[in-house]
């Protein structure tokens, strides 16, 4: 019979995972728990993974993305085996594979190969969630930001989309009154603030970090980014500093913003009568001189799950099999070759060539594992600096240093 | 049973704070006294701390002139005191992250009671949970909501202590209300009014679910507390030994402040409190 052993590791799992614990529905046994982040797309595949496998039973919990990466950060940081099924993206999933939290899935790829036809997934796909060699996370969309604008409002003006990002901040200025602003941004801490602030230092600046990893996105172009940044938002819709991506396209379906950056998976939504007041009168383009964020979403397996590996992958792969991905295909980019060269699809759904060529011109967020932790320095510290409590120099420098430091003890620069 | 409650878990965090303890990392390495030394030369701590007794102070004084007013209006009153008293403590009972949502529902920009209201008004409002200043004084504000109820339930309570012999005097010496008040009733309940002070000021230090629904700490780090960081350090950035020490700074700079402040209104009779 073995001792009862309570080591310092866990008492402070368990003190740390008691919310995961506790968020969760009490957890019957054999419930495959999984926990992701919502939007339309997702509600969708969460919907299929439920009815996925006969027999098991699964509890999908679905929430804003920050929470959703607390949640789950929280529960695998301690080993905790209260989630199965986890969402992933491009860029955290790195975070998850460097701390051991995921489980590889080539051995399971290799088995449901012909089954789930999963060579329809293009290589540059799932080179995304490759680390080492190994593969962790099925595909399910694929996303680009794009550049949303009032077609009506622009044909009245007769005004043409933004080529540069000057252009758009003197149109953003131009049709900007207090009941419609100019622009639309969505700069919540931690992922929203990214996605921005990624076109800005991207497009305009030299970007976020130098081969080594370290900052250079407060640099004299990282700088003038971030005032021009500054210059757009004086034209930005109330509460900006807490919209995220669902604040955002609930703006433009209420008729209280003109143009901005946005998800493509946010694209339908506009022309859902129940829901908009615009119907048909956004339209989208790539956004002025590209390099706005490309991303992907999929689902992976938890390294600590007690359920059988088989069926948890069998849930993710029939979700996102052909059929299922078709049934999402008006609400994302879809990330099987079939579906992305179907003209039927691409007819149907009219953002399609606004998205590829937001696809094609975009860029993703740097491969960095701690892409997400320094993302809440630098994040806070650009929303210092366009609510002015703070220049921007002097922001962005503060948030290279507390980059640096935190980078530092992690091992970088060595 | 103490000692399981209390001193465990407070030992534990003293512990803890002693090591780089990184959950995201893997690390746990001794590391002495080295995450208070970089706690204390991180300037994000003091703008938290500095940033935490401005919104403590404004929140607590206003619920202090606010709950004085009004328990002191309820005293002069002759009737409807327990169905008035009853009615204001509803908020105090509240559960403060449902509180929270009530008042972000109110204050959020465009769409919210306050704005929609103002707007119909022909009034242009500013954004209230988007511009720092303006954050700050709604979290005041929403803080001052909840807890002004407490504030005038214990005042009341204590007004009804004093000696009415005391006040009947002052009276026919020809004292005001706000006489009466000032020079006969607040000296007299002084060791309640430190004590709900106290009381305040350790909670409104711990302020944490309020903020964390209506701004997250923003924008930017507007309305970011000691508390907030603290969880930023141990659930963002998972640097739980980091998290433990502020955790610790924070309760003796707590004690510290309770102790001046007992200290400061009973200078001239120590042993009183």
């Amino acid at each position: 019979m073995s001792r009862l052993r309570i080591s310092r590791r866990s008492i402070v799992a368990a003190t740390l995972a008691a919310p995961a614990i506790l968020g969760a529905r009490a957890r019957a046994a054999g419930t495959i728990q999984m926990v992701s982040h919502r939007y339309p797309a997702l509600e969708h595949y969460a919907e299929k993974m439920r009815s996925a496998v006969p027999g098991a039973t699964v509890n999908t919990q679905l929430m804003p993305i920050d929470k959703a990466l607390e949640l789950i950060t929280i529960a695998l940081s301690s080993k905790a085996d209260t989630i199965d099924i986890l969402y992933a993206n491009d860029s955290n999933f790195q975070t998850f594979v460097k701390n051991g939290w995921l489980r590889p899935l080539d051995d399971l790829w290799a088995k449901y190969r012909d089954e789930f036809k999963l060579d329809d997934f293009p290589e540059a796909t799932r080179k995304t969630y490759t680390h080492d060699g190994k593969l962790y996370v099925i595909p399910h969309t694929l996303n680009a930001m794009m550049f949303f604008y009032r077609k009506d409002m622009f044909d009245a003006a007769s005004k043409a989309p933004p080529k540069t990002i000057t252009e758009y901040r003197d149109l953003a200025k131009s049709f900007n009154s207090p009941m419609r602003s100019g622009s639309v941004n969505c700069l919540k801490p931690v992922d929203a603030a990214i996605n921005e602030a990624h076109w800005y230092f991207n497009a305009l600046g030299d970007g976020w970090f130098d081969k080594d990893w370290r900052p250079i996105f407060n640099g004299a172009k990282g700088v003038q980014a971030i005032e021009v940044m500054k210059e757009i938002t004086r034209s930005a819709q109330q509460g900006y500093t807490a919209a995220a991506n669902d604040e955002c396209m609930i703006a433009y379906q209420q008729d209280a913003g003109v143009m901005g950056l946005q998800w493509a998976t946010r694209a339908k939504a506009m022309d859902d009568p129940a829901k908009s007041r615009i119907v048909g009168k956004i339209d989208w383009v790539a956004p002025p001189q590209g390099h706005a964020r490309i991303a992907g979403d999929g689902y992976a397996i938890s390294a600590f799950s007690k359920q059988d590996p088989d069926t948890l992958f069998r849930i993710i792969a029939t979700s996102s099999n052909q059929a299922n991905m078709r049934g999402a295909a008006s609400l994302i980019i879809p990330p099987r070759k079939s579906l992305i060269d179907d003209a039927e699809l691409a007819k149907a759904n009219r953002f399609y060539p606004a998205a590829l060529a937001s696809y094609e011109t975009g860029m993703p967020v740097p491969a960095l594992p701690e892409f997400y932790q320094v993302g809440d320095f630098i994040t806070r510290r650009i929303l210092q600096a366009l609510t002015g409590e703070m220049p921007v120099k002097q922001a962005l420098d503060t948030a290279a240093n507390e980059t640096t430091d935190f980078l530092k003890g992690h091992g970088y620069y060595k | 049973m103490l000692g399981t409650v209390l001193l465990f878990p407070l030992g534990y965090a003293v512990w803890l704070s002693l090591f780089n303890y990184d959950l995201g990392h893997g690390t746990f390495e001794f590391i002495g006294l080295g995450n208070y030394g970089a706690l204390l030369v991180d300037s994000r701590f003091w703008e938290t701390l500095t940033r935490t007794l401005m919104i403590v102070l404004a929140a607590v004084g206003l619920e202090f002139c606010l709950g004085l007013l009004v328990a002191y209006g309820l005293y002069r009153l002759t009737f409807g005191v327990r169905t008035l008293n009853l009615l204001m403590f509803l908020p105090s009972i509240v559960t403060p992250v449902v509180a929270a949502l009530f008042l972000r529902w109110i204050f959020i920009g465009r769409w919210g009671l306050l704005s929609a209201t103002l707007i119909g008004l022909g009034i242009f409002p500013p954004d209230f949970l988007g511009n720092p200043g303006w954050a700050r004084a709604t979290v005041v504000l929403a803080d001052a909501w909840q807890f002004t109820p407490f504030m005038i339930l214990v005042l009341y309570a204590g007004l009804n202590t004093v000696d009415q012999s005391q006040i009947e005097a002052a009276q026919i010496d020809g004292a005001g209300i706000w006489m009466l008040l000032f020079r006969i009733m607040l000296p007299s309940i002084r060791p309640l009014i430190v004590f709900v002070l106290a009381i305040r000021l350790m909670d409104a230090f711990r302020f944490f679910d309020t903020i964390y629904v209506l701004t997250s700490g923003g924008p930017g780090t507007a309305t970011e507390t000691i508390t907030l960081y603290t969880y930023a350090l141990a659930f963002r950035l998972l640097q739980v030994g980091k998290a433990s020490a502020l955790g610790v700074l924070t309760l003796l700079f707590v004690a510290a402040l309770i102790a001046v402040m007992i200290r400061l209104v009973y200078r001239r009779e120590r042993g009183a409190f």
